[in-house]
């Protein structure tokens, strides 16, 4: 069990999720196609719920082994539910990572409904070309 | 010798290098079905790094999420809006 | 231009987070131990010699989730019935029309095939939600996995294979407000029959506490069910489901009957 290299790998996940909030990021502003925008939304949300998760981890130990926060003893006695507090990893981060799911499913689904209203009503989803018509638009209105 | 616990972590470390590498390929490719199924082997590298941190809650509400039900509505959205990303 | 400022505004936040995270910015990597509060749920949730702060269930997510922090759930919860309203009533006036020309569904094989693997689906789907107190699962996770079996029937049969057998739209929207109603009232209960018999009681109640004697039966036979935990995933469950079905069969209709929704907006309504 090496400790260097351990807290080297960890350190290295939290890097890569610091380029994939920057590239998303990158994706949701400059790219000019509504779909593109929507698909690069759904990785920022999922690259936020990651890190909530990664804070509640735990180090290891020699000699100490983790588990997930289930008990699978059905009758415990007072001895398994302490070596449970000791080797469980953090529930709390976990269901609010539920909630941020659901919450960013939902805002997926009536965006999409939102996008098809919008193709139907411009004829294109190319951001651009909706802002050129409309500017037509309100030039004819004005004169 | 390497123990299994320094093969956890390099595992995690790899997924996270090799999602990078998906949400690049992503954001910059002009056809929007290869985004889609670009974007769906990223979620499963990332399912892979929720089951190594231990969150089996998570797993099971984010492969049903991010594999079935995402892509299934982005494809029906290129289907009836236009597969090319038009550059004006 | 203005997309290599912004990389290259990008690149320098980066290099900046990856400066303060390697020299100690987020503390230690991974954390030395976990928090006192995380602690306690997991002392308290199954641990029946603290009897008056337990939440019968060996799951702790679970109980996180929909017993010391249920309040967080019914925003969630709410947050998602206006969601999916709002994405129905964008299409609301196409919601009764029949489709005009009935499909005839894919081959003969993928028919039988599908109507095998149906079953093993709703199976599979109602096992993770109703034994969610005991393993990871839970109400969501089972009704996101049983929305996949209407979707490939709506796929391979067509739509007319729901009319024929009277499931319409108007039956899923009732099945969705009434599980939704049941799971409100699920959170009440203890309190109504408290005021009934004269007792105090909380909202979100599950098992007794140091004020109030009424609780949820907390076994049934000799197999824990969590109280108050196993019916609020039953409900959850038949909520989310029939939700997902609904927009499914609003986002699979054909191209123009969904621009028909559209129609007369030249002239300004």
């Amino acid at each position: 069990m090496d400790i260097e290299l351990i807290k080297f790998m960890f350190m290295l996940t939290v890097i890569s999720l610091y380029f994939n909030v920057a590239i998303s990021l990158y994706g949701v502003v400059a790219k000019a196609n509504l779909v593109k925008k929507l698909i690069a939304l759904t990785i920022f949300q999922d690259t936020v719920n990651m890190f909530t998760i990664l804070v509640g981890y735990k180090l290891w130990r020699p000699g100490l082994i983790l588990q997930p926060p289930v008990l699978t003893d059905l009758s415990p006695t007072s001895e398994t539910i302490k070596e449970f507090v000791e080797r469980s990893v953090d529930p709390l981060p976990q269901a609010f990572v539920l909630t941020a799911i659901v919450i960013g499913l939902a805002v997926t689904l009536f965006l999409t409904t939102i996008v098809l209203h919008v193709s139907y009503h411009f004829k294109t989803v190319n951001v651009d070309e909706i802002s050129k018509s409309k500017r037509v638009y309100i030039h004819e209105e004005a004169v | 010798m390497m123990d299994y616990v320094d093969l956890v972590f390099l595992t995690m470390g790899l997924l996270a290098l090799s999602s990078v590498l998906f949400t690049f390929l992503t954001v910059r490719t002009k056809d929007l079905m290869y985004a889609v199924i670009y974007s769906s082997v990223q979620s499963v590298a990332y399912a892979l790094i929720y089951f190594l941190l231990l969150a089996p809650d998570i797993v099971l509400v984010y492969v049903a999420v991010a594999v079935g039900i995402y892509p299934l509505v982005i494809i029906l959205l290129i289907k009836k809006v236009g597969r090319y990303e038009v550059r004006v | 231009m203005r997309d290599i400022v912004f990389m290259s505004l990008l690149v320098v936040i980066i290099l900046a987070l990856t400066y303060l995270t390697y020299s100690g910015g987020l503390g230690d990597l991974p954390p030395q131990d976990i928090r006192v509060i995380a602690r306690n749920y997991l002392n308290l949730t199954y641990n029946q010699e603290i009897s008056w702060l337990w939440a019968a269930s060996p799951e702790a997510v679970t109980a996180i989730v929909w017993d010391y922090r249920g309040l967080d759930t019914l925003f969630e919860t709410v947050v998602f019935y206006g969601a999916i309203l709002a994405a129905l009533t964008l299409f609301r006036s196409i919601s009764k029309i029949p489709e005009f020309v009935s499909s005839a569904g894919l081959s003969l094989i993928v028919k039988r095939v599908t109507a095998i693997v149906t079953l093993a689906i709703l199976t599979v789907a109602a096992s993770t939600a109703l034994h969610g107190h005991l393993t990871p699962g839970g109400g969501f996770q089972g009704g996101a996995i049983a929305s996949v079996a209407p979707l490939l029937l709506l796929v391979v049969f067509g739509k007319q294979f729901f009319i024929e057998r009277k499931i319409t739209y108007s039956k899923l929207l009732s099945l969705r407000n009434i599980s939704l109603v049941l799971l409100g009232l699920n959170s009440v209960a203890l309190v109504i029959l408290g005021f009934l018999i004269g007792v105090g009681g909380f909202v979100f109640q599950n098992q007794a506490k140091a004020v109030s004697v009424l609780s949820y039966p907390s076994y049934l036979l000799d197999v824990p069910l969590g109280g108050s935990l196993f019916f609020f995933n039953l409900f959850e469950f038949l909520a989310v489901a029939s939700g997902f079905t609904l927009v499914f069969t609003i986002l699979l209709s054909r191209d123009d009957t969904l621009r028909k929704e559209l129609e007369g907006e030249e002239l300004g309504y």
